[in-house]
């Protein structure tokens, strides 16, 4: 019993880090996916308001013109709010007169108040002044905040709107998120879906192209190297993964910025001062890939030597007394028996490459244009870091849940082809 | 082929591991390199092999100086201690590997390997994989690899070292068949005696990166040339008392023997006596009490220690009514005592 205690507790820390720190983000994802999370709706409820900016594109989702037209003056009611502002403005006997007889009193036509305020006792004698209090009466919604949706249907029912655009009309009017499919079928319809996507494969593709062949090429020279200088290379060669990811790529930046390393360089030779990274798409890419695949390289590099160490000293000499050459052992005798390290480094930096843009923002954030922007970077640009200023929480979800579903069918497929069990149960190198 | 080494040294770092070794081997000659470990047996075998570097002296296959030839071209053949097989390949891509390097087609490369794998009675096995196969399977693909190259000298090192006794015994007397049927020259690097002595047509005896003595199986049982060398070679090993030589040979125990007929020397002596040369066949002459007895099946190892002080070991039949406990006076074979300076040297 004491040691079953023993075990959870030991588990506690775990169980409570992947909780917080894998499954609620996961479970968020999913949950702001189907929401229509922005700035503007805030992540709290929301109220009921159509601003007079909004009423143009009130058109758009349906209304029929009559409808925009009795939702921005649908008659005049005298009120007791509408009395109040008379009074401030033309005196409280107008106010008085106006609120015994007329009290209540609607009008559907403009000329028929400006009428009764003409001949009151206490008249309003100039045309403009009538106008200006005659609107103190109009019955609106425009620019009205209601908190709940019975207040709001309400007030569409005193308006005379008819009752089939209600339901639209509420529905634009609130301001707060909403459960939606949207962000989904807009994703569909995005011609940048697929730029994005097409982004993301080309960059895992090459990335880890570049990683996997100068990680074996770093892992098989210096194999040959004698150990001390194999260990200087190698621990050169280890610095873009330890550095921190800002302080790299702003090395980067310095080399190829307009008046960095290259430009300097060629600028001797008569080449113009231009940015080596920005000026076009293609060198923006080459240093994207170039960027990720050192910092990729470098760890293929460690785990690939110790592979190699791990062949028996025998086998490699029993292969040149065979006659090998260095190159005919590393392709009979070396490369076969890595089988097994590189297609572990293959699956495990394809899923890390999906998901990783902190360098791409760093360096070209995207740019130029959105050549390089993949699809991770897009999920943050739209969800944390808008130009348009608003932050689309739930269609950055959208995106990153799309990542989190491929992520999981590659690890499934892996663990299925790859057979993970048998690959992490026990070494493949065999004497 | 004759292999010549010629003032052989190897150096690692500072160390002198080998220094001056001069060995030679005779065309269709299998020698054993025999020693206790460190003794640079498998540092000579390297050397030869050309996988390391030689630090001086020259090595000669016939007539051809391949002391600065890459392993790759040297023509040799090496089975190794753990064979060295590769794991990756069948057991017929493992013998073909050194003709597919040569760029044979692979034809002639299947003629070939179905040559070798008959010599080494492995035919049914080419396509398993090496990890399939049972040490002594094993073994026998390794040597088809080694030999697949007609090469001019084939080097074993230890290759029995990894399988079980039954198995040892087979491999022993497989390895020298096939090394008589195709006449190759070759060098085995062993610690084990029983291997170098049943093997080998010579055993070279190495201690500290010399070679001590070369000769004969039998001259060097019978005719050892330092004590190192006795006590070396002989299973179960040589007793050694010390004793002084005069009229009469007397033990440092009190105890003595008739001078043998052949010894010249006189003064004080260690007297290296084979358990064969000790028991009641040969007389009386040296009383004792029976501390240990070793039942082997056939024979019976029998550790008596001497009446003074020193122990001296018999080999007799099995069923002699020998206790642990019993008083023994048994007679020494004295013409057989091999005798050593105090330095070690035969005298």
């Amino acid at each position: 019993m004491t040691s079953r205690m023993l075990g959870i507790g030991f588990l506690t820390p775990a169980i409570i880090s992947v909780a917080i720190f894998f499954l609620l983000p996961v479970l968020l994802t999913v949950v702001f996916a189907f929401t229509n999370m922005s700035t503007s709706t805030g992540i709290m409820g929301g109220d009921y308001q159509i601003n007079s900016e909004q009423l143009r594109s009130v058109s758009e989702i349906g209304i029929s013109e009559e409808s925009v037209e009795l939702l921005e003056n649908a008659g005049f009611q005298i009120t007791e709010a509408g009395l109040t502002a008379l009074a401030e403005q033309f005196g409280d006997e107008t106010a008085e007169e106006l609120r015994e007889d007329y009290l209540g009193e609607t009008f559907t036509a403009r000329r028929d108040l400006e009428r009764v305020l003409r001949n009151l006792d206490e008249p309003i004698r100039q045309t403009r002044d009538r106008k200006t209090a005659a609107d103190l009466f109009a019955v609106t919604i425009i620019g009205e905040r209601f908190d709940t949706e019975s207040q709001f249907r309400a007030a569409l029912e005193k308006t005379g709107v008819d009752p089939v655009d209600h339901d639209t009309l509420t529905e634009f009017a609130y301001t707060g998120w909403t459960w939606t499919t949207d962000n989904f079928s807009l994703l569909l319809e995005l011609p940048s879906t697929l730029r994005f996507a097409a982004n993301s494969a080309f960059y895992v593709v090459c990335t880890l192209t570049f990683n996997i062949v100068f990680g074996l090429f770093l892992a098989l020279s210096t194999f040959y190297l004698p150990s001390k200088t194999a260990n200087t290379f190698r621990a050169i060669w280890f610095l873009p993964r330890i550095l921190p990811p800002v302080l790299y790529v702003l090395m980067w930046n310095w080399f190829t910025w307009d008046n960095g390393f290259i430009a300097t360089v060629t600028g001797w030779f008569g080449v113009p001062p231009q940015n080596w990274m920005m000026q076009t798409t293609t060198r923006a890419w080459t240093v994207v890939i170039l960027i990720n695949g050192f910092v990729g390289a470098s760890l293929g590099m460690i785990l690939f030597s110790s592979a190699i160490k791990a062949i028996p000293t025998s086998m490699l000499y029993a292969s040149e007394v065979d006659g090998a050459n260095r190159w005919q052992q590393v392709r009979y005798i070396i490369l076969p028996q890595m089988r097994w390290p590189i297609l572990f480094m293959t699956s495990y930096q394809t899923l890390s490459l999906l998901t990783s843009f902190e360098y791409i923002l760093l360096a070209t954030d995207g740019g130029p244009g959105r050549s390089t922007e993949v699809w991770a970077l897009a999920a943050y640009h739209t969800a944390l870091n808008n130009y348009g200023g608003n932050l689309q929480y739930g269609l950055g979800s959208a995106y990153a849940l799309v990542l989190v579903f491929i992520g999981i069918a590659l690890s499934a497929l892996y663990l299925r082809f790859f057979n993970f069990k048998e690959l992490l149960a026990k070494p493949r190198i065999e004497q | 082929m004759e292999l010549r080494l010629e003032k052989f040294t190897k150096r690692f770092g500072d160390t002198t591991v080998i220094k001056d070794m001069d060995l030679t081997v005779g065309s269709g000659e299998m020698i054993a390199l025999l020693g206790p470990s460190g003794c640079g047996k498998s540092t000579t075998l390297f050397a030869v092999c050309g996988i390391h570097k030689m630090n001086g002296g020259t090595l000669h296959f016939g007539d051809r100086d391949v002391t600065t030839v890459p392993a790759q071209e040297r023509s040799v053949g090496v089975v190794f201690q753990n064979y060295a097989l590769y794991p990756h390949m069948t057991v017929e891509q493992n013998i073909g590997f050194p003709l597919k390097i040569q760029k044979l087609g692979k034809a002639a490369i299947r003629k070939e390997v179905e040559r070798l794998s008959e010599l080494v009675q492995i035919g049914e096995l080419l396509d398993r994989r090496p990890a399939q196969l049972s040490g002594g399977q094993q073994q026998r693909v390794a040597l088809a690899r080694a030999m697949i190259r007609k090469p001019d000298v084939l080097l074993l090192d230890e290759p029995l070292a990894n399988l079980d006794a039954k198995l040892r015994l087979e491999m022993r007397s497989e390895i020298r068949r096939i090394q008589r049927e195709t006449g190759i020259t070759a060098i085995l690097v062993t610690h084990d005696q029983v291997e170098a002595m049943s093997m080998c047509d010579r055993i070279a005896l190495m201690k500290d990166g010399k070679i001590v003595q070369l000769d004969t199986p039998e001259q060097m049982y019978s005719n050892p040339r330092s004590q190192f060398v006795a006590g070396f070679l002989g299973n179960p090993p040589i007793s050694f008392l010390p004793a002084t030589a005069g009229a009469e040979v007397v033990l440092a125990n009190g105890q003595s023997i008739a001078r043998p007929r052949d010894l010249q020397a006189s003064g004080d002596l260690i007297l290296g006596i084979r358990p064969e040369h000790f028991g009641p066949q040969h007389g009386e002459g040296l009383q004792g009490e029976v501390i240990f007895v070793e039942p082997q099946g056939r024979e019976e190892l029998i550790d008596v220690r001497l009446d003074g002080g020193g122990d001296i070991r018999s080999i007799l039949s099995a069923g002699a009514p020998i206790r642990q406990g019993d008083r023994v006076n048994w007679g020494v074979a004295t013409d057989s005592i091999l005798a050593f300076a105090p330095n070690g040297v035969r005298v």
